[in-house]
């Protein structure tokens, strides 16, 4: 299988640096990205993810108010037929510093299969990307552009 | 409308300004002639402006926390717990992300949200929501002047209701609010509605209200060379400047290496009074340090460490005022008591550093004379390209990628250039995309990141990059992995 992934920051929020360095970690790891960066709506994501025929859809929020803009995106998903797509989400996702363990579970309950917290590296969701789409890891390393 | 970099004449101005105030129903209660009245009545001391100058007449540098709720009371609470706990010199009101996308129907939601909630379910203070009634409240529940913060790339009706609301500065610009917080909105729009938005504090300035107007300088926060974010201050400045602003403080994000952050700050203190000077502006220019804008440490001690070590940065570089972060920085928006805290880390390590400066040391002379020569390189080059005239001169380099601000989420930017630390962690230009920097600085440049790569037995590239981008939130400023 392959993984075909949408990515991008919900919301009014348009935080960046993140994006980009997952863009740019998935795409090394041969995941195929269509990333719609910064202030995506609900609706983008999963026109988005009908159009490049994706198995996952990845969401970041840094800025707070990731709890308003997620609410009904899974019930959306379902109508756009999308069940079986994969939900991610990640970042600071509440406002104010609270237990994990909660925010964890509203929004596992809000129908996303990972949550994760601030300041997550790539490699961990690589991880999971892979045994949640069932894709074997080759082994293979990580091949360094020379950019300059 | 056609951009220029000419002062818009009153009538202009009061044209444009029918349609700002329909916005949003809160519009109907801004009247210049009742705000003029407001300001004039205000004690000095709540004047952003005057309380700058006179930092800077006594070689003091101020504390001002970042901070906004959603709801009224509690955020007149934070304010005050702010500047009676935390010591602050001035006051912020950090406005939401809806608001800075003028989406006032969500901010109303929000608001409601928050009520249902009983805690704060927005990132900021929706002031336009609140309106001019509202916004007075919080100025005259607190003793000490107040600033909006935002990110708003049209802050004209947001711009229109704080200052009636007394509200004496106001932070933002056509760049720094555009490529740094937007994706799809022109450059032209944002320098035209930045320009109203000078416009506006022209306009108390002209009769006798001192407004300040504060450019946001860390830009996308996130490894930006100190000759980037200089070149968009001077020419915020100077833009701000040719509408009429008298009192502009110029801000710069603490990159990490203690010589190459003084050396910012000084060179765009004298850099830009230099072009103020030479293109006839009579400015009042003060100076800004932003504490560390990129990712902490969760540990709040080890987040103790980076923030002193920006309060550090910002004693010895001399700046008028320092923005202070918060031990809850790694995981978002901070309670009232780790935001005092910051505050209090800050103003201890600001008055043990307040005799020391580093102004003797070579160091520091060859930094400012690197970034200076960078930034006259870009800034000339912006000049051509417009024809002699600055604002169209900035939209064409950014289309050309000869203005370019690494990581930003803006399509109008080429994001072309790749910034990475050398081996003492200053930062510098792993790639200039199309930048207009002599062939001389560019071999200084590259040697200094070459020196690097052979320390770490690794060839200059993207990885590089991403190990400094994590390097700070795990505890180094290097991203190696000696």
């Amino acid at each position: 299988m392959e993984a075909k992934i949408v990515l991008g920051v919900i919301g009014a929020d348009c935080h960046s640096v993140g994006n980009k360095i997952l863009d740019y970690a998935f795409s090394q790891e041969g995941f195929k990205v269509t990333n719609i960066g910064v202030l995506s709506s609900q609706e983008e994501f999963i026109n988005a993810a009908i159009e490049t025929n994706a198995n996952m859809i990845v969401v970041s929020s840094l800025y707070g108010h990731g709890e308003l803009d997620c609410r009904g995106f899974k019930e959306k998903c379902i109508e756009a037929g999308l069940e079986d797509v994969k939900l991610y989400v990640g970042g600071n996702l509440v406002v104010g510093k609270q237990e994990w363990e909660p925010v964890e579970q509203r929004f596992k309950e809000m129908g996303f299969d990972r949550v994760y917290p601030p300041g997550t590296k790539p490699e961990v969701t690589i991880r999971h990307i892979r045994e949640d789409l069932g894709i074997e890891d080759l082994g293979e390393q990580y091949e360094m552009r020379s950019i300059s | 409308m056609e951009l220029k970099n000419k002062k818009w004449s009153e009538e202009r101005f009061l044209e444009e300004r029918k349609k700002v105030l329909g916005q949003w129903k809160t519009g109907e209660d801004v009247n210049l002639e009742d705000a003029v009245e407001y300001l004039k009545s205000l004690p000095e001391h709540k004047n952003f402006a005057k309380r700058l100058i006179d930092a800077k007449r006594n070689n003091k540098t101020l504390l001002q926390p970042r901070a906004g709720v959603a709801l009224l009371e509690e955020h007149i609470e934070l304010l005050k717990y702010l500047q009676d706990e935390g010591g602050a010199d001035l006051l912020p009101s950090t406005i939401d992300s809806y608001t800075r996308q003028n989406r006032y129907e969500e901010g109303e939601k929000g608001i409601e949200e928050s009520k249902k909630a009983g805690r704060s379910m927005l990132n900021g203070f929706p002031a336009v929501n609140h309106g001019v009634s509202g916004c007075r409240q919080v100025l005259e529940s607190v003793h000490i002047p107040l600033q909006a913060r935002h990110g708003t790339p049209d802050a004209r009706l947001l711009s229109e209701i704080i200052h009636a609301s007394g509200w004496t500065s106001n932070e933002g610009g056509g760049i720094s609010y555009n490529i740094p917080y937007a994706k799809s909105v022109t450059l032209e729009q944002t320098l035209l509605d930045w320009q109203y938005c000078d416009r506006l504090a022209g306009y108390y300035q002209e009769r006798g209200i001192d407004i300040n107007r504060e450019p946001f300088g860390p830009l996308t926060g996130t490894l930006v060379p100190p000759s980037i974010s200089n070149t968009i201050a001077i020419i915020e400045g100077l833009l701000a400047a040719e509408q009429g602003v008298k009192h502009i403080t110029l801000g710069y994000g603490q990159c990490g290496n203690l010589t190459q952050d003084v050396a910012a700050i000084k060179a765009l203190e004298e850099q830009a009074n230099e072009y103020f000077k030479e293109y006839g502006y009579d400015v009042e220019l003060t100076t800004v340090l932003h504490q560390w804008m990129g990712g902490f440490p969760e540990d709040e001690s080890k987040a103790f460490a980076v923030i002193s070590w920006g309060a550090a940065t910002a004693a010895l570089a001399g700046a008028t005022k320092v923005i202070v972060k918060t031990p809850h920085e790694a995981i978002g928006i901070p309670t009232k008591e780790a935001n005092a805290q910051g505050m209090k880390a800050t103003k201890q390590m600001l008055s043990l550093l307040r005799e020391q400066n580093m102004e003797n040391s070579k160091g520091v002379a060859d930094e400012i004379q690197l970034i200076k020569k960078e930034v006259k390189c870009l800034i000339d080059n912006v000049l051509k390209v417009g024809e002699g005239d600055l604002a169209v001169g900035t939209v064409r380099a950014f289309k050309n990628g000869m203005l370019d601000i690494p990581f930003a989420p803006s399509i109008h930017n080429a994001g072309k250039i790749l910034p990475a630390r050398d081996v003492n962690g200053a930062v510098r230009y792993l790639s200039y995309g199309n930048l207009p920097i002599s062939d001389e600085l560019k071999e200084i440049n590259n040697k200094l990141l070459d020196i690097r790569a052979k320390n770490e037995n690794r060839e200059v590239s993207f990885q590089m990059v991403v190990d400094d981008i994590f390097a700070v939130s795990a505890g180094k400023l290097v991203g190696n992995s000696n």
